[in-house]
C-alpha cells in the first residue's frame, strides 16, 4: 500500500508548494502574494503534521523489492549484444505505452521526440553494456520501452517500473524532457530498481536520485567524448523554458546554481551536509539533498581527471551492485563506494585517497 | 461541486512546475459534468487511494479536494493510482 494514504475533511485550500518556495514568495511577492504565501505556509505546516501521523515514512514497502543483490551484475553479462528499443507515441494522452512508432532497427520516424528517445536509449544502453558489462536495465536484456508525448503540457519524465515516459513540457517552465542526461537519469532508475533498489524517501531516496543523475551525466559525457574538465556536469541542460533564468535543472559541479528565477526561486540543492534539508516535501527532499552525493561524485572525478565513466563510473556501478541495503544512508553509500574503490584500484591507492577526500569535502567522513 | 487539484513531485522536484487547478463542475457542459462527477466522487477517490501504488521514482502526487454542499473531502493520490482516463480529464481542465 502507499505510504501516503489518507482521507480527511477540510474547508481550506491545501498548499503543495514547498516551504522554501513559499518563503521566497513571502519575501519577494507583492502584498497580496506575500499574504497568500504566509497563509499557505501555515496550512503546509498543518498538512505536514497530518501526514506525519498517517504515513509510514522510512519503513520498507509491504512487497519485497525485486532483484535484491544481483551479484551476477558485477561481472559482464553473457550473450550481451544489442538493445531492443521500442518507442511509442502517447499522443498526448495518459494511457501507456501508446502507439508503437519505432522498433529496434527501424528507420527514423520523422517524429523528433521519438527519434531522440530512440537514439538516446541506445547511448545509455551502450554505456551500461560496454563500460560495465550490463545487459539492459535488468541485466537480462529487457526491452527498452519509452513513450514520448505523454499527456498534455506535462512537466515531467519518469520511470514507472517497466518503461520510461516523457512529457513535452508546457513550453513555459519546461520546453522538453528529451535530453540525454534526463533520459539516462530515467533509465538509471530502472537499473537501480533491478540492482536491489533504494527506497524512494529521505537519504536512500536522495541516493536513488543522485545515482540516476550520475549515470545520466556519464551517458552524456561519454556520448560527447568529454573528459571531466570539459563537461558541464549539468542535468537537464536546455530543458527549462525560454523565459526561465537558468541553465539546467541541477548542477553536480555546483549544486544550488542551476537556476535563479523570479518564478522558480533559487535552485535549492545543497552541496554539503551542513546544509542538508530536512523536509517532508518531495519524498523527504529526494531531489534536493541529492546535491550532496552528486557533488562528492563530481569531486572524485575532478581529482582523478580523465574520463569519468571509466574508473569513477565503475566504482559507483560496482557499489550499486554490492550495496544490498535499500535503506542506505549517505554514509552507508560512501562506505560502499570506498569498498568498491579498494576492490578496483587497490587499498591505499591514490584513487581511494581522492575518494575519501571527496566525501570529506561534502561533510561525510569514511 | 468544486474540484481542487494540486500536484507535487516529479523529475524536477521544482515548485513552480507543479500543477494547481480548480474547476466548478456545475459550469461544465453536460457530458463533461457527468464524467467529472463519476471520476471525482468521494467514494471513487477513496477507492483509488486504497490501490497499491508500486514504484514511485519521479512520479507526481495529487492532492484532490472535492467540495459539495459546504463539505470538503480531501485525498492524496499517487499518479500511478489514478486511471489514465482520469489523468486525461485532469489535463483537460
Amino acid at each position: 500500500m502507499c505510504f501516503l494514504l489518507n482521507s480527511s475533511h477540510h474547508h481550506s485550500i491545501h498548499c503543495i508548494v514547498p516551504p522554501y518556495m513559499l518563503r521566497v514568495l513571502a519575501l519577494r511577492g507583492d502584498p497580496r502574494t506575500a499574504e497568500m504565501a504566509r497563509t499557505l505556509l501555515k496550512q503546509t505546516e498543518k498538512l505536514r503534521d497530518e501526514r506525519a501521523e498517517l504515513t509510514r515514512a522510512g519503513l520498507p514497502p509491504d512487497q519485497p523489492l525485486g532483484g535484491a543483490y544481483a551479484t551476477s551484475a558485477v561481472t559482464p553479462a553473457k550473450d550481451l549484444c544489442c538493445p531492443d528499443r521500442r518507442i511509442h507515441d502517447g499522443q498526448f494522452r495518459a494511457a501507456l505505452p501508446g502507439k508503437l512508432v519505432r522498433s529496434e532497427g527501424q528507420d527514423p520516424t520523422g517524429i523528433a521526440d521519438a527519434d531522440t528517445a530512440y537514439d538516446a536509449a541506445g547511448q545509455v544502453f551502450s554505456l551500461f553494456a560496454e563500460e560495465y558489462g550490463r545487459n539492459s536495465l535488468d541485466g537480462e536484456g529487457m526491452p527498452l520501452i519509452a513513450t514520448v508525448h505523454h499527456r498534455r503540457d506535462y512537466n515531467n519524465a519518469f520511470w514507472n517500473g517497466t518503461q520510461m515516459a516523457y512529457g513535452t513540457g508546457d513550453g513555459k517552465i519546461f520546453r522538453t524532457f528529451l535530453e540525454l542526461s534526463v533520459i539516462g537519469h530515467e533509465m538509471a532508475h530502472g537499473v537501480i530498481q533491478h540492482s536491489g533498489g533504494l527506497i524512494y524517501e529521505n537519504q536512500s531516496g536522495a541516493l536513488n536520485e543522485s545515482i540516476a543523475d550520475v549515470f545520466g551525466s556519464l551517458a552524456l559525457q561519454r556520448a560527447l567524448g568529454q573528459e571531466v574538465h570539459q563537461a558541464d556536469w549539468l542535468v537537464g541542460r536546455g530543458i527549462l523554458g525560454p523565459g526561465i533564468n537558468g541553465v539546467a535543472l541541477r548542477s553536480m559541479k555546483a549544486p544550488g546554481t542551476a537556476y535563479a528565477d523570479d518564478l522558480l526561486g533559487q535552485d535549492p540543492q545543497p552541496w554539503h551536509m551542513d546544509h542538508f534539508v530536512t523536509t517532508t516535501d518531495d519524498n523527504g527532499g529526494v531531489h534536493i539533498n541529492s546535491g550532496i552525493p552528486n557533488h562528492a561524485f563530481y569531486l572524485f572525478c575532478a581529482y582523478l581527471g580523465g574520463r569519468s565513466w571509466e574508473l569513477p563510473g565503475r566504482v559507483w556501478y560496482r557499489a550499486l551492485q554490492t550495496l544490498n541495503n535499500p535503506m542506505a544512508s549517505f554514509s552507508d553509500w560512501a562506505d560502499q563506494t570506498m569498498d568498491s574503490a579498494i576492490e578496483l584500484a587497490g587499498r591505499g591507492s591514490i584513487e581511494t585517497v581522492m575518494l575519501r577526500r571527496a566525501w570529506k569535502l561534502v561533510g561525510i567522513a569514511i | 461541486m468544486i474540484i481542487e487539484i494540486a500536484a507535487q513531485g516529479g523529475f524536477g522536484g521544482m515548485a513552480a512546475a507543479r500543477l494547481r487547478k480548480t474547476i466548478d463542475v456545475d459550469d461544465q457542459p453536460e457530458q463533461m459534468r457527468q464524467e467529472l462527477c463519476d471520476a471525482f466522487g468521494p467514494d471513487e477517490l477513496a477507492r483509488l487511494a486504497r490501490q497499491p501504488c508500486g514504484a514511485c521514482a519521479d512520479r507526481m502526487t495529487y492532492r484532490i479536494t472535492v467540495t459539495e454542499d459546504c463539505e470538503s473531502h480531501s485525498f492524496t493520490l499517487h499518479e500511478q493510482q489514478i486511471p489514465p482516463e482520469m489523468l486525461d480529464l485532469i489535463d483537460q481542465m
